[in-house]
């Protein structure tokens, strides 16, 4: 199984996923496949637990799913909700704010 | 890493109270999942069974699936959410339900109900002419 950093990754997966699914409609081997090449696999997550995620945003009503027949066989369809879309741009906001925060503590001359 | 047992996953995420709808679709999703990791692993030149060995290890533990999904509170069936509702209403569905419980068989084996029906009116038919005819006999006699 690939790698993954826990301690750092609560809500990353959350916002790959809404990320990704904001550009249009995917099914979870997609996304996960989407997720390797978008970070430069530098995030690897654990290929079937992104359907929990998947399932608590959906429940959450930040997505919603559609099975569509492709090639024989049954894919669920995930898209962003206009709810989704707002937990997008927050989740967005708070990452660029600790993003910055970060940039900024390691830039800092106590931290050279 | 061994083969992934479905079986298991399903039977673990109902018994820790997850709703049959995310269980059946989750379970559904993993084994699509696993097909197209082998699919893409066989496109790539592996042969079958290398394709499946390398398929199982990125899909990696079911445990952590059914790890994560326990972690979800939104997933649990509303019985398990709510247990002191459920407690109430699976009772009082259960003794409104009751009556309508002969009602539903009767429809369900209507054939046979009408076939018992005919049967029981054509045994009372005989009987009352037995006793008609005996009751004739002894006036008549």
């Amino acid at each position: 199984m690939a790698q993954s950093n826990p301690p750092f990754m609560s809500g990353v997966p959350e916002l790959l996923l809404l990320r990704l699914l904001d550009q249009g409609e995917m099914y979870g081997y997609e996304l996960v496949r989407s997720i390797r090449n978008a970070t430069g696999e530098a995030i690897s997550l654990g290929e079937g637990v992104i359907y929990p995620v998947l399932h608590g945003l959906e429940r959450n009503g930040a997505l919603k799913s559609r099975r569509k027949p492709v090639g024989g066989r049954t894919r669920v369809y995930y898209s962003v909700t206009a709810k989704g879309r707002k937990r997008l741009d927050k989740l967005q906001t708070d990452w660029r704010r600790i993003q910055n925060g970060i940039a900024s503590a390691l830039e800092a001359p106590g931290y050279a | 890493m061994p083969e992934p047992n479905f079986e298991q996953l399903q039977s673990d995420l109902l018994q820790a109270g997850i709703a049959a709808r995310h269980v059946r679709r989750t379970v559904s999703e993993l084994r699509e999942h696993l097909d197209d990791l082998i699919d893409a692993d066989i496109s790539a030149g592996n042969p079958p069974n290398v394709a499946r060995q390398n398929a199982v290890r990125r899909m990696g533990d079911l445990q952590e699936v059914a790890l994560a999904m326990r972690a979800c509170p939104e997933l649990r069936s509303w019985s398990y959410r709510y247990p002191r509702i459920a407690v109430l209403v699976y009772p009082l569905t259960c003794l409104m339900l009751l009556p309508a419980i002969p009602v539903i068989a009767g429809v369900a084996h209507a054939p046979q109900v009408a076939r018992w029906g005919a049967c029981v009116l054509l045994g009372g038919i005989v009987t009352a002419a037995i006793f008609l005819f005996l009751q004739l006999s002894i006036t008549l006699a």
